[in-house]
């Protein structure tokens, strides 16, 4: 299957998903933040266990990736200031009630502030190139 | 029986295990299809190039050498599975309801705007330090078992957790 058109599927296939859960919906986002709704906390939770299981599985494939290569899984250190980005994140989706992927589920709903947080993210993931070019450890 | 079906998959929220084994399903699939990990925020990047002058920006031209990569068709992708899901179920509309944030704070829709845009600049900034988002870190990084993204999933919900509370004993405060 060719790359681009697969994750065309695939991403449609994700943003049907997380708008029929809910996870577009800025009350149960915030909900979940304020103890008031953990349907989410439910879906995440769901989602990893069956991440997890799907990923052993997987390995125990003689040809775990359709290809033939060696599967490579891609792991993410941690730098110096990660955990402060994570913070920063954290803030912003208490905030907006959207993730990067939800935010994208909300503009094909048609909400009209979701469009400002994903303008947002945009500014703000340029803002990091502009940072990033003199100091090479964020 | 055949109507029942349709309508709890395209017309009713969906259960919590739903949705769950869905994206949890995408996890091992795109390693079996395009030994590729699942995440979204990394994407923004392409965006940015498409967007905004980033000529100079040493970050993205070599991060983001091919413009149209397949991140933007996942992107684009989510947009209409969004879509998809608002026609089928009968709710797509322009709408500036955000929740609760709308219905109680009534801010004047500059302010909302402003509100939201400055939440987003959070989140593409804390996303591309974190080195990933919800996706990346929480569901992929999680059920690979990978520490780095547990501890970022944790400062995701401090983060989180602040922020909602502040907002809402300020702004929304008694409503909900």
């Amino acid at each position: 299957m060719n790359k681009k058109f697969g994750f065309l599927l695939f991403g449609i296939l994700f943003g049907f998903t997380l708008s029929r859960v809910g996870a577009s919906e800025y009350d149960l986002i915030v909900g979940m933040f304020i103890g008031q709704d953990y349907k989410l906390v439910g879906v995440i939770i769901t989602a990893i266990v069956v991440g997890a299981i799907g990923m052993q599985v997987l390995k125990r494939f003689s040809r775990p990736v359709i290809s033939g290569e060696p599967l490579k899984i891609s792991h993410k250190e941690l730098k110096k200031w990660s955990l402060l980005g994570a913070a920063l994140f954290g803030i912003g989706w208490g905030m907006s009630g959207a993730c990067p992927g939800t935010v994208l589920a909300q503009l094909g709903e048609g909400k009209i502030f979701g469009f400002f947080t994903f303008a947002g993210m945009i500014c703000g993931t340029y803002i990091y190139a502009r940072l990033k070019e003199n100091r090479p450890e964020l | 029986m055949v109507a029942s079906i349709i309508q709890s998959i395209f017309v009713d929220p969906w259960p919590f295990w739903a949705g769950g084994v869905v994206i949890g399903l995408l996890v091992p699939l795109l390693y079996y299809y395009f030994n590729t990990a699942l995440g979204v925020s990394t994407g923004y990047g392409n965006l940015v190039k498409i967007f905004l002058p980033s000529k100079n920006l040493q970050w993205i031209k070599s991060k983001y050498a091919e413009t149209f990569s397949w991140r933007v068709f996942f992107i684009a992708g989510i947009i209409l599975g969004g879509l998809l899901s608002a026609l089928l179920s009968g709710n797509f509309g322009l709408t500036a309801e955000m929740g609760r944030f709308t219905s109680i704070a009534q801010w004047p829709a500059l302010l909302n705007a402003l509100f939201f845009f400055a939440g987003g600049i959070l989140l593409g900034l804390g996303a591309r330090i974190a080195g990933g988002c919800t996706s990346g870190h929480s569901i992929h990084g999680i059920a690979n078992l990978h520490i780095s993204s547990i501890l970022a999933t944790i400062f995701f919900l401090i983060g989180g957790v602040i922020a909602a509370n502040i907002v809402r004993s300020l702004f929304l405060g008694g409503g909900w």
